[in-house]
């Protein structure tokens, strides 16, 4: 093709504006966005939902849908005009030239055809090469995503393989027209920690090896600082902060990107020094923006008549022709100026232990021919000798990837399962066999659950009110209606909702605010225990941080022991007293969060610590990734749970990894370790997250 | 007397326009298609103030003439209606004298529809409707035919003469045809006479009685049976599940029509089947509101009871007389407790039994679907009971596909009635319903096409009503 010795840039886009037509009113979804992307680039486009990152994406790729317009502006991709190419010229283009991977891997996949074909249809409608060709190239290039076995992989379906698997395969047919552009719509957002990792660094690696630009939409911004040269970040619909990623991060001149870096747990720095700082207010709806500056209205450096008055132009920072804020004041603000700390609250002693496990396994038998009942039993072990102790206002961290076990753990907590073995004791009295409808009332108001997912956790169709009412009923609180509807609306004062919330429904409230209402329900009964299952983790950044300090003050005031289940390090790091690690269904550590965040580590937590993405320029961290994704629950490995994926196997006598489950070392006071590595290498490991000199 | 034309005096001024609008609108439409052939379609373009700007020049024109010769077609129609009504017996011949019939009808739906379009954003998913044009249609409909009964059935209005009367030499007589006697009350059969010389339009009208009042009735029993079955088949699964759903795919694979047959046989009727069937069946609604309302209130015994009391016994009482037929096997309670009789017992019974297993499977699949959401778990975590979940926190979040099938299977009852009627099963042969009128209108049809078509009319219409409402419902729950 001619323009392959094109030299300018691959994608400019200028004042680009994007709008929805409904039947009401036009939404205006991106206004007066522009941006470059170099060859070889990687451009991070940075923002909460709704602001419009993902619309820009398919505005590049011209897929608006029915409803969505270009109202305004110019794409140019290789020089060449995109808004006013013919549907055939597109087609050429998409998929070829441009490609892009999508959030959710399944659903990218079709379902009916075999990975090598779906492969291979790249080259065949793009180049008309034949399919031997198309196949030989399929399998280099799932050869280059580093899948094992890539001859068995092009004869999988794909419901074949699992999650992290499917991204490396819809990257891989991103890559087979070798693309000048990629866009990654959140491409790593449905898997876990560990395969998020080894995917960016795929794709970094991938992006240097085939020379081709980028532009990366994530919501992240530790992922962001690993993957790209610049970074734009979206508020509402405009870009407001432009510049390379050492420009934005170290030396930001908009308010929301200030906002935004302190709402976010670093592991750098100390809670104390630097709590976090939740935005104010609300993100605001398409059609609901302010005039002016739209962050105006929750911005701390606001000026009245100033930024309200008319719209902000994008400019450029002083001495710096790459970098560009939307901000009327960013060479008023004193950017150095350390965040306005409120009153420090002193943090509730740590009373006596309130709940006990010990030895707690739960296994499940899976009939291997579910029909007639027939065939082998197999056993999942979801839980293998569990034991801990939580005391009274301490925040226990419970922390692994998904099919580690935490949530069969909580089930059998909450007597929605009943264990196999062991004893789980509240108050020093078994409660591990007794189901939930054979609890006293006292016993299932003391331990509650607040859930993740904020859209599913309220009954749609029954009010905010009635639903706190139904909790406060079953568990026997107040007389009559009038006191439990008084009881009600203290429990709405004490997560900091209006009154007026009671008659709402559901759908009427943000997400944030449905947590809130989900925290109160679970303090209804006067919770002594409660079970966070990764409760913050669905909502946006900015209210991530409201959420969790709300938590934080229930449990000071009410003297809540808080199991914090999670995949974030970050933030447990941030918020537990003590951290749990598992991985499928053992407990491989256990100890203090300084014990545990500190060498010496388990080899699994060290694998964790490194994935977990920084937003810190100042933070190095070791690069441990780990091979292949983990094993699946049914069909554990033998001995040690962590053998197939420890790069720290080598190091012990024996081949004892693979005959034996290690036993619980315990290395310090409280801290405990299930690992057969010798002392010697315990103490010979490094930390992670070294944290530069300042 | 004269007998009556289709449009009276008026259509030989109103038809030609008619017919001039319709050839203008369907010109109209052929060349816009032909024009689609040839060349793409337009793009919208975009004003700079952010409005749309639709297509101009030919293409413009062609669809402005479309809407025009639309709006005179409707216009006309409606002129059609409204002199009839307002001009005296005879001018607009007998689509007036039928216009003038059903003015209460026309009264009810105007008044509907003002209330309903002016707190439409009050009213929920009902409101919604009325931002849906096919759902509007299919509303309007709906509810002709269900004004029609009401007025029929509880007021006597809309009928002209009584359905089972025959007046002789009308027997077979074409539409308008003058009574031989000048003294009648109405002075003509309006859709002509049947076989047995009786008033096509009075049948047509008492027909919608007894549809109206069965086919909703049914589909709610249907709807209690499939409800309270495939609720714990979808929350519980396991063994009941696969019990319960095999049964369900039991009944659905016998041939219907047999067991209609099978049911209404004498022999059968004696061994008492369908009365223990009826027995079964209809105490479903009792369990239903039983459980629905103790899950909810146990906590509040003071209040439960009173509540319990009243619901329960004021549909034992129902469900007593409902199933206490005398004569059958089932003929215990004493005459003044039985508040009536139903004749048609049987209809109901296999109706029912042949819809209910359809309704369990969406139940079921919806029950399935629901029971993994995190309030469910929630519910479960605070020590809920079973049904609680089931009908508190489950079912409000199933209703709208719940409500679509609703109205869609009101319309394949409806059928079913038809069906039933035209094999003359169940009901009297004298029965004016859609299905035995069609049956009875069948067996001259070569010789006389007239009598069984308003009657199939009457029921593609509501059933078009109906899928379209269904349809309009479907939208407008999926849109928030």
């Amino acid at each position: 093709m001619a323009d392959r010795d094109y030299t300018g840039p691959i994608l400019e886009i200028d004042k680009l504006s994007i709008s929805f037509f409904t039947r009401l009113r036009e939404i205006p979804a991106v206004m007066d966005f522009s941006a470059t992307i170099q060859p070889g680039e990687a451009l991070g486009l940075v923002g909460e939902s709704g602001c419009g990152k993902s619309t820009v994406a398919l505005g590049v790729m011209q897929d608006l849908g029915v409803n969505g317009r270009i109202v305004g502006g110019s794409i140019k991709f290789k020089g060449r005009e995109l808004n006013t190419m013919s549907a055939e010229e597109l087609r050429d283009i998409r998929g070829s030239e441009i490609a892009m991977i999508y959030q959710e891997p399944m659903a990218s996949l079709n379902p009916a055809m075999k990975i090598g074909r779906q492969l291979a249809e790249v080259p065949m409608i793009h180049e008309g090469v034949s399919e031997e060709e198309a196949l030989a190239r399929a399998l280099e290039v799932v050869t280059d995503v580093k899948l094992p076995d890539p001859e068995r992989i092009l004869k999988s379906y794909p419901h074949q393989l699992s999650g992290g698997q499917q991204q490396r395969i819809v990257i891989a047919m991103a890559l087979m027209s070798k693309p000048s552009l990629l866009i990654l719509d959140e491409p790593t957002t449905a898997l876990d920690v560990t395969v998020e990792a080894a995917v960016v660094e795929l794709v970094k690696d991938l992006g240097k090896k085939y020379g081709t630009s980028m532009l990366f939409i994530s919501h992240n911004l530790g992922l962001v600082l690993e993957t790209c040269d610049r970074i734009c970040v979206m508020y509402s619909g405009e870009a407001v902060e432009r510049g390379s990623i050492e420009e934005v991060f170290d030396d930001m001149q908009h308010p929301y990107t200030q906002a935004l870096f302190r709402s976010i747990p670093l592991p750098g720095a100390d809670k104390n020094a630097r709590p976090l700082i939740a935005i104010p207010g609300n993100f605001p709806l398409p059609h609901e923006r302010p005039d002016g500056c739209n962050f105006g209205p929750r911005c701390n450096y606001f000026e009245e008549r100033r930024c309200n008055a008319q719209a902000i132009p994008m400019t450029q920072v002083h001495g710096n022709d790459r970098h560009q804020t939307r901000c009327l004041r960013h060479e008023e603000i004193d950017w150095t100026a350390p965040p306005e700390v409120a009153e420090k609250k002193e943090k509730g002693a740590i009373g006596p232990v309130v709940l006990k496990m010990d030895n707690l396994k739960k296994y499940y038998d899976v009939a291997a021919n579910a029909l007639f009942g027939g065939g082998q039993k197999k056993v999942v072990k979801a839980n293998e000798t569990l034991s801990f102790e939580a005391h009274e206002s301490e925040t226990l961290a419970i922390v692994g990837e998904s099919g580690c076990g935490k949530s069969t753990f909580a089930k059998v907590l909450m007597g929605l399962e009943t264990a196999t073995d062991g004893e789980i004791l509240l108050d020093n009295k078994s409660i591990g066999n007794i189901a939930i409808e054979d609890r006293t009332t006292k016993n299932v108001a003391d331990i509650q659950m607040v859930f993740q997912n904020p859209f599913d956790t309220l009954n749609p169709s029954m009010s905010v009110g009635r639903q706190i009412m139904r909790a406060l009923e079953i568990f026997k609180v107040g007389n009559n209606d009038a006191e439990r509807h008084q009881r009600m609306l203290e429990l709405l004062d004490l997560v900091k909702l209006p009154r007026a919330f009671a008659e709402r429904m559901p759908r009427q409230l943000s997400g944030g605010q449905k947590q809130r209402v989900g925290i109160a329900r679970a303090f209804a009964g006067d919770a002594r225990i409660v079970v966070a299952d990764e409760p913050v983790s669905a909502l946006d950044v900015s209210v991530q941080a409201a959420v969790t300090d709300l938590l934080m003050e229930i449990q000071r005031e009410q003297k809540t022991t808080l199991l914090f289940i999670s995949h974030d390090l970050s933030i447990v790091r941030y918020l537990s007293d003590r951290v749990m690690v598992m991985y499928l269904g053992h407990v491989v550590e256990l100890g203090t969060t300084d014990q545990v965040f500190a060498p010496p580590y388990h080899p699994y937590t060290e694998a964790l610590l490194s994935a977990v993405p920084i937003a810190d320029t100042s933070v190095t961290k070791e690069h441990i990734v780990l091979e292949g994704d983990i094993p699946s629950a049914m069909n554990p490995p033998s001995g040690c749970p962590f053998q197939t994926r420890c790069r720290w196997k080598a190091n012990v006598p024996g081949g004892l990894c693979e005959k034996e489950v290690p036993p619980v070392r315990h290395l310090a006071e409280g801290h405990q370790v299930k690992c057969h590595l010798p002392d010697e290498d315990l103490q010979k490991m490094q930390p992670v997250i070294k944290i530069a000199a300042e | 007397m004269d007998p009556l034309t289709w449009t009276g005096p008026v259509g030989s001024f109103l038809n030609p326009l008619l017919g001039i609008g319709i050839g203008v609108f369907l010109t109209a439409v052929i060349i816009q298609s032909l024009m689609l052939l040839i060349r793409e379609e337009d793009p919208i373009v975009v004003n700079p103030d952010g409005t749309l700007a639709r297509k101009t020049g030919l293409p413009g024109g062609v669809e402005r003439i479309i809407t025009l010769s639309m709006l005179l077609i409707i216009v006309l129609l409606l002129a059609y209606i409204v002199l009839g009504v307002i001009t005296p017996h005879g001018t607009v011949g007998i689509i007036g004298g039928m216009a003038k019939q059903f003015l209460p009808v026309w009264i009810a739906l105007i008044a509907m529809f003002v209330i309903s379009m002016r707190y439409k954003r009050k009213l929920g998913l009902y409101g919604k409707l009325f931002d849906s044009t096919v759902g509007m249609i299919g509303l309007g409909i709906v509810m002709f035919w269900v004004f029609t009964a009401l007025f029929t059935g509880v007021f006597d209005l809309i009928a002209t003469h009584d359905p089972l009367a025959q007046v002789s030499g009308l027997k077979n007589k074409v539409p308008g045809v003058p009574m031989p006697d000048a003294d009648a009350p109405y002075a003509h059969y309006l859709l002509g006479g049947d076989n047995l010389a009786r008033d096509i339009f009075s049948r047509m009208v008492h027909g919608s009685v007894i549809v109206v009042a069965i086919a909703p009735l049914a589909t709610i029993f249907a709807f209690m049976v499939g409800i309270t079955l495939g609720l714990p088949a979808g929350y519980f699964s396991g063994r009941l599940d696969t019990v319960l759903s095999f049964v369900a795919n039991l009944i659905l694979a016998f041939p219907v029509i047999l067991l209609f047959y099978l049911l209404v046989t004498p022999e059968i009727v004696e061994t008492g089947i369908p009365s223990y069937m009826a027995a079964f069946l209809f105490v479903f609604p009792l369990i239903f509101f039983g459980v629905l309302l103790n899950s909810r209130y146990y906590t509040q015994p003071s209040k439960r009871t009173p509540i319990l009391i009243v619901v329960l016994g004021v549909l034992l009482l129902l469900y007593l007389s409902m199933i206490n037929q005398k004569g059958t096997v089932i003929d215990f309670l004493p005459e003044w407790l039985d508040l009536f009789d139903l004749d048609i017992l049987v209809v109901f019974v296999s109706v029912v039994f042949v819809n209910s297993p359809t309704v369990f499977r969406i139940v079921r699949s919806l029950a399935l679907d629901l029971r993994t959401r995190d309030y469910v778990a929630a519910a479960q975590t605070r020590g809920e009971g079973a049904w609680y979940i089931m009908l508190w926190e489950i079912l409000p979040n199933a209703r709208g596909p719940l409500i679509v099938d609703f109205c869609l299977r009101i319309g394949y009852t409806t059928i079913l009635l038809g069906t039933l009627g035209f094999f003359g099963l169940g009901l009297s042969s004298e029965s004016p319903d859609w299905g035995s009128t069609i049956n009875e209108g069948r067996k001259l049809l070569l010789v006389f096409t007239h009598p069984p078509l308003p009657p199939a009319f009457a029921l593609l219409t509501l059933v078009l009503g109906l899928n379209l409402l269904a349809d309009g419902l479907r939208e407008e729950s999926l849109r928030d």
